[in-house]
């Protein structure tokens, strides 16, 4: 219950503490020691002191007391009530803390005091002494504060019994003068150690200000600035190695740039001369195989007409037939490779008949929308560009998706081109997407995406098809 | 946080430990003054006896206790102390009649006698006389051998009204052809005999006139004291300081109070009283007794103004 509680204090305590800055931590820890060690020492010293003079007190009581016993004994005897009305006087005189004496006789009357004019009610039933007795003190509470009272017998009891009154008024401001001075001390010593403190935490936050600003820089990707080594300590070990971080960071940054520029570099010359050679096999295919396999099928109708025989005639036909496949597929490969008709009629054509394709092929639905293109050509490597990325989309919905339908959007709008393809396939989680090819093939219509300065969202949850973004900035590639 | 914790505990017990002695409830309030009761007139009239200080008033309370707790077992009555710094005080309250009996001086005597009238009522024994002697005492290692000898130097004594104390020797430096403020350098009182005694020995006088009675008994209280002075010149003998009584006490307390007096030494109780106040019996004494004190009066003068 206990532990529970002060943890929870303490928790609460460092919510507080901990919210605070370096600085006020450091003049709170300050202020707090002088103050606990002022007022540590200010109650042990007025403890100590009020202990003291109360046992002074006490003891001057007794003597006084005694003293003036002793010495009106004869006075008493001989009835001098002028002289015993002397000695009180003097008594009181020449103590300070004496703020009364009377003299009672043995049968409890009054004979001489040190109160002008009458005696205060109840002062005299409140303390008395045995004749046996050295003394007795007791403390009254009277309207004047405590008053130490002591009664002393007079000759053994015989001539009555002395009180003496001591007011503690004296020592009560004695020691509030000393609490008093230790306080003021106390603030004084206060008011130097916040100064002192506070050039301190001057001098150590200030490294740590630099430090935390240069790294807030650092973070945005600046590598330029630099801290400056204010002192020879942990601090400045800090800040050096800081310094020396950062240089290191700049220098890594620059090299990952240089290599970053190298990759990309390569990387459209990869897709350039892979979309080159894929031009040449495809008009290789299309002017020369194809040529010739138009040959032979003009040939084989040749064949055909002149052959007599049924027999032959058919199986001419039937040669013809296989050339004729032959021919619709290494149309179709040329396409795939690369359509003549998109450097020759466009992307909006090329795609149209890519997705037929597909359509036919795939056996899929799929929607297609060109948007804002007109008549205008795009520059030709944003043409190819799309276009595959149009492709390998298509082809990863076909792979992967098990989709019932898909569609494609080209829209041409505010300085852009955006490509979205979307399916009601089955999805997928685009954190860590699927299968090791589709994610190769998203890689590639990033890096396609990204080499024009464009780039590539994806929004999929499995279960609920997929949406693929890619838009590129028209001004550069312009 | 966890270093706090015995600092604050200490702190607590070192403030904790100053605590008054004693405290009681009731508020007095030293401001408001009130009238002290009239000291109540006492059901029992008690009866008052007077001793004149012939040693110091301490030293009488003692020495008379024993003498006085005899009366009162005696009268059954109350019997009260009055003690007065001198002998013309003691007086005063034998005339006006507060007192009902008082043991006075001799000088004390004669004079109450001759103003007011003052009775003898008995007077103690003391080695088988009512005599006493007033005697010279100078410090033990003092060179003065008389009177003559003390010229100039400090002398003690007892009271203005005292026979041995202040007659006797204010005679002797008349006898010498001065009076004592020429004669000697400086003189002062000290009311009773003992401390003049002590005067001396402790060399606060040179010289000093003291009751033969007080001297015998101190020094048998005190036996250190006859070490440090020396006798160096006895009177002839005076009547012994008597006990007295005013002219107006009733005649049947007067005859009571003789005969409590003088039957003292019959029983052991009045015994140990005499005892204290260092007398055999309490006897009967005659005015004659005292004329060589009224010469000495006559030759000195007036003892009172």
């Amino acid at each position: 219950m206990k532990p529970q509680f002060l943890q929870g204090g303490f928790s609460r305590f460092w919510s507080v503490a901990g919210a605070v800055s370096v600085r006020t931590k450091i003049l709170g820890i300050v202020l707090g020691l002088v103050a606990l060690m002022g007022l540590g020492v200010t109650m042990q010293v007025r403890a100590t002191l009020t202990r003291t003079m109360d046992a002074q007190l006490a003891e001057q009581a007794i003597s006084v007391t005694r003293d003036l016993a002793a010495r009106s004994t004869d006075l008493i005897l001989v009835n001098d009530l002028y002289a015993l009305h002397q000695l009180l006087q003097e008594t009181q005189a020449n103590n300070a803390d004496v703020r009364y004496a009377f003299i009672v006789d043995r049968r409890g009357q009054v004979i001489a005091h040190t109160f002008g004019g009458g005696f205060p009610a109840g002062l005299l039933e409140a303390n008395t002494v045995l004749p046996d007795e050295h003394h007795r003190t007791t403390i009254l509470k009277t309207d004047e504060g405590s008053v130490w009272d002591t009664a002393v017998p007079i000759f053994g009891g015989r001539a009555g019994m002395a009180r003496v009154g001591l007011s503690e008024m004296g020592v009560r401001q004695l020691v509030n003068t000393v609490t008093g001075q230790l306080l003021l001390t106390t603030v004084f010593v206060s008011v130097i150690g916040i100064t002192a403190a506070a050039f301190l935490t001057w001098i150590l936050t200030r490294p740590i200000l630099d430090l935390a600003k240069a790294a807030q820089a650092v973070g945005r990707g600046n590598f330029a600035p630099r801290v400056p080594r204010w002192a020879d300590d942990e601090i400045g070990d800090l800040s050096d190695s800081f310094n020396a971080m950062t240089r290191a960071l700049a220098k890594a940054a620059e090299e990952r740039a240089e290599r970053e520029q190298l990759r990309a570099r390569y990387v459209s010359g990869v897709i350039a001369a892979q979309e080159e050679e894929r031009k040449r096999i495809a008009r290789e295919l299309h002017d020369s195989a194809s040529q010739s396999v138009t040959s032979l099928m003009v040939g084989m109708k040749a064949l055909s007409d002149a052959c007599e025989s049924p027999v032959l005639r058919q199986r001419a036909d039937e040669l013809r037939g296989v050339a004729a496949h032959t021919l619709d597929e290494i149309h179709s490969l040329a396409l795939q490779l690369r359509p003549s008709v998109l450097d020759d009629l466009g992307l909006p054509a090329a795609l149209e008949r890519y997705v037929a394709d597909c359509r036919g092929r795939f056996h899929l639905r799929i929607d297609l929308a060109i948007r804002g293109l007109g008549e205008t050509r795009l520059p030709p490597e944003l043409e190819t560009a799309l276009y595959r990325i149009v492709q390998e989309s298509l082809t990863n919905v076909a792979r992967h998706a098990e989709a019932a339908t898909a569609s494609v959007l080209i829209e041409r709008r505010d300085g852009a081109v955006r490509a979205i393809v979307e399916d009601d396939g089955r999805g997928f989680d685009p954190g860590t997407a699927g299968k090791t090819e589709q994610r190769l093939g998203l890689y590639g219509i990033r890096e396609r995406a990204e080499l024009l300065g464009g780039k590539l969202t994806i929004e999929s949850e499995p279960g609920r098809g997929a949406s693929l973004f890619v838009e590129i900035p028209l001004k550069e590639s312009l | 946080m966890r270093p706090l914790i015995p600092l604050i505990i200490i702190l607590l017990l070192l403030t904790g430990c100053a605590s008054p002695p004693e405290s009681t409830a009731p508020l007095v309030n030293l401001s408001d003054l009130q009238p002290l009761p009239a000291s109540s007139a006492g059901e029992v009239v008690p009866l008052r006896v007077a001793v004149a200080a012939v040693i110091s008033p301490k030293g009488t309370a003692e020495s008379y206790q024993p003498l006085l707790d005899y009366l009162s077992d005696k009268l059954d009555r109350p019997v009260e102390l009055v003690q007065r710094r001198t002998y013309a005080e003691v007086n005063d309250l034998i005339e006006s009649g507060f007192v009902d009996v008082a043991f006075v001086c001799t000088s004390a005597y004669v004079d109450g006698r001759e103003k007011f009238g003052m009775e003898l009522l008995a007077a103690p024994q003391v080695n088988g006389e009512a005599v006493y002697y007033s005697l010279l005492i100078v410090p033990k290692d003092s060179a003065a051998q008389s009177m003559a000898d003390l010229r100039d130097k400090v002398f003690a004594f007892t009271d203005p009204m005292s026979n041995t104390g202040k007659l006797y020797p204010t005679y002797l430096v008349q006898q010498l052809g001065s009076a004592p403020d020429q004669f000697f350098a400086r003189t002062f009182f000290t009311y009773s005999h003992d401390d003049a005694i002590r005067a001396v020995a402790d060399g606060l006088a040179d010289g000093a006139a003291v009751d033969s009675l007080v001297y015998d008994f101190a020094v048998a209280r005190d036996p250190s004291l006859a070490e440090r002075v020396r006798i160096i010149h006895r009177s002839p003998p005076f009547g012994i300081p008597p006990v007295v009584v005013g002219p107006g006490i009733r005649p049947q307390l007067k005859a009571e109070l003789q005969s409590v007096l003088l039957n003292m030494d019959d029983d052991a109780e009045g015994r140990k009283g005499l005892e204290a106040i260092g007398a055999e019996r309490f006897v009967l004494i005659d005015d004659s007794a005292y004329a060589s004190v009224r010469d000495l009066v006559s030759a000195v003068g007036p003892v009172s103004p």
